[in-house]
């Protein structure tokens, strides 16, 4: 059985894999959960919605991620930080 | 992620739901994750077939160095509706991107069904709109400056005085900025400002005000109550053959970003007496 810790260490290797391959993201200090989607990586909304798509495709099944980005269109700092993406996914997949 | 080639270029597209087509444009410096912010592609899906996409320029669509006029655009998306197969479908613009919708409706009206033009400002009617009589002009300046970003009556709308100011940014300045104006894709900025985009968009490009008023689809011209463009929504309402009006509460420019559900709830509406006028035409 997998505990929580390893799941959440490789979602994160997974998401370091797809911020990379999907948008070319690959900073020199790694992302950590607490690095933020984009006040840190400088990433936009709409890196957000191809994020989504890289991330439905590689799991091979769909991801309420409109929820996600309707939620995040709602916070005042429009931010994300990697450990909410992987507590989201935890609760999706 | 969905790439469609049209009119020589690489288009990101977004595409959900199933009905009459319904196409998004959003606007300058913008990109197709607004219609998710603003739930506008989730709400819109469940009567329509909704297909959003970045404008030239723009999201992951391919950026040209020149060519960025409201005809430009116009092109693109009469393009698109080739690639995609759509015969006709109803636009929502949100600002430039009502613009490109006009134009859109001027050279293929059977293209084009009905218009949501969301707080457009055209070039042609430039002369109607006084911005330092705008009751929030002040606010919107002192915001403006608290970015980082000087700006003036005469020059607020012009990408490209934005633009030289915000390439010079530290990374301090520049996280403040993006911040302020909802955090766009920086890189993504900084490759329209090596465009021609801030000029040509200043351009009327043939889409003169004759043109404009010759629009014969229905219109609904969709406004925050506290826009800056009033006196261009007075202009449509009384000079396209079928435009109503409809105000967005708490809105300025930017109501899918200040009242999302406003702004989406005027849509959905405007669309489905679309679809129910329709019905009574087969159904008498």
């Amino acid at each position: 059985m997998t505990t929580a810790a390893t799941s959440d260490a490789a979602l994160l290797a997974e998401l370091r894999g797809l911020l990379r391959d999907a948008l070319g993201v690959d900073p020199v200090q790694p992302i950590a959960p607490e690095t933020r989607f984009f006040a840190d990586l400088g990433l936009a909304s709409i890196d957000a919605v191809v994020l989504g798509e890289a991330i439905q495709g590689h799991y091979g099944r769909p991801v309420p991620f409109d929820r996600l980005m309707a939620d995040l269109g709602s916070r005042q700092e429009r931010d994300l930080s990697i450990g909410e993406l992987i507590e989201f996914l935890k609760l999706h997949l | 992620m969905p790439r469609i080639t049209a009119n020589g270029l690489t288009f990101h597209v977004q595409r959900s739901g199933a009905g009459p087509d319904v196409v998004l444009i959003h606007g300058l410096t913008g990109d197709l994750s607004i219609w998710f912010l603003c739930r506008a592609m989730q709400v819109l899906a469940e009567g329509s077939r909704v297909t959003a996409y970045d404008l030239r320029g723009h999201g992951y669509s391919d950026a040209p160095p020149s060519e960025y006029t409201s005809l430009d655009h116009a092109r693109d998306l009469i393009a698109l509706l080739d690639a995609l197969e759509i015969d006709r479908a109803r636009l929502v613009g949100h600002s430039f991107g009502a613009v490109i919708a006009v134009h859109a409706a001027v050279l293929a009206p059977e293209r084009v069904e009905a218009l949501v033009l969301s707080d457009p400002y055209f070039p042609a009617l430039r002369h109607l709109e006084d911005l330092s009589r705008w009751g929030h002009w002040q606010n919107f300046r002192q915001e403006a400056e608290e970015a980082g970003v000087s700006l003036s009556s005469d020059t607020w709308y012009d990408l490209t005085t934005f633009f030289d100011q915000v390439l010079h940014f530290d990374d301090d300045r520049l996280l403040r900025f993006r911040q302020a104006v909802g955090l766009p894709g920086w890189r993504r900025v900084l490759r329209l400002a090596e465009t021609t985009c801030g000029h040509d968009s200043k351009l009327i490009a043939g889409l003169s005000t004759e043109l404009i008023s010759s629009v014969s689809q229905r219109c609904l011209a969709l406004y925050g109550e506290a826009s800056p463009f009033l006196s261009t929504a007075d202009f449509l309402i009384g000079n396209l053959p079928d435009c109503r009006g409809r105000r967005i509460p708490g809105a300025k420019h930017r109501a899918p970003e200040e009242n999302p559900e406003g702004f989406v709830e005027a849509v959905r509406e405007f669309l489905e007496s679309i679809h129910s006028e329709k019905t009574r035409e087969v159904y008498p």
